[in-house]
């Protein structure tokens, strides 16, 4: 019962916020609605017994990549979209009929898919654990723990340098 | 586990939904960044939900490594609009049509 009412909790957050990113106007609200939609995703994966990757949500994602998004629209000042219209206007229709094909394909999958309530749960709590985790990284997956900090140095290397350039065209050093 | 998977799985597609009508119709690129990030924990909802449906804690792996993903994403990104911004003061991605620095 409570495990339900989390759940309604979170996905209610995580829908409610997520349609603000996609409707509000302004790119501060709609950074700040991201990280309601992070925070009720961080309450899903707690409820799914995750509180490692619950814990790495709010810590990377709300607290550091919401707040790179908050200091580059404090950095750019608040500014409305240009006028004009969309140049893509003729392919819209393409566009909605992706999207819908993909909810009714969705609809489909879950329709027919045999995982449902009727599969037992699984009893052992111990695969959200920081020891099982890092047990599995290092065992199984080490080749993905190298690929991704060899990611993240790509990553802090090519942010220097497009900063570089981008303060080089301004004249400076 | 009395929360069925098929309650995980639609609400990832009405995440995913939502992110994918926010990268059409938004025209800024920071907006655009957000959106993708959306759909992006869409998808680390179905990884988190499958390693608990399998009791396997390779689905919280990628759901980690997604992370990373998007954090070196949204580092590059970022430094691509703040590098647009300074060389052409206008942001809208319908203009940023040329590769040209």
């Amino acid at each position: 019962m409570g495990e339900q009412v989390t759940f309604a909790i979170a996905a209610i957050g995580a829908v409610g916020f997520g349609i603000g990113i996609v409707f509000f106007k302004d790119a501060f609200r709609a950074a700040v609605s991201l990280i309601g939609t992070l925070l009720s995703v961080a309450l899903l994966f707690i409820v799914l017994m995750a509180p490692f990757v619950a814990a790495l949500q709010v810590i990377v994602y709300a607290g550091a990549i919401v707040v790179l998004f908050l200091f580059v629209i404090a950095y750019l000042g608040v500014r409305d979209e240009a006028p004009g219209r969309d140049r893509l206007d003729a392919m819209q229709a393409v566009g909605w009929i992706a999207l819908l094909g993909i909810a009714a394909f969705g609809v489909i999958a879950v329709l027919g898919s045999t995982i449902g309530p009727g599969v037992p749960a699984p009893t052992n709590t111990d695969v959200g654990s920081p020891a099982a985790i890092g047990h599995a990284f290092l065992s199984d997956h080490i080749i993905a723990f190298e690929g991704t900090s060899l990611i993240l140095l790509v990553a802090a290397v090519g942010a220097v340098i497009l900063a570089k350039r981008a303060v080089q065209l301004e004249g400076g050093r | 586990m009395t929360v069925p998977m098929s309650a995980y799985l639609v609400l990832s597609i009405v995440l995913l939904g939502l992110g994918m009508l926010g990268v059409m119709r938004r025209r800024n690129p920071l907006l655009l960044l957000l959106s993708i990030e959306l759909m992006l924990n869409a998808g680390n909802i179905l990884l988190i939900g499958f390693s608990r449906q399998w009791d396997d804690p390779a689905g919280q792996i990628f759901a980690l490594v997604v992370m990373v993903v998007a954090a070196a994403e949204v580092v590059i990104g970022l430094g691509l609009v703040v590098a647009v911004f300074r060389s052409r003061m206008n942001l809208d991605v319908d203009e940023m049509s040329s590769m040209k620095g």
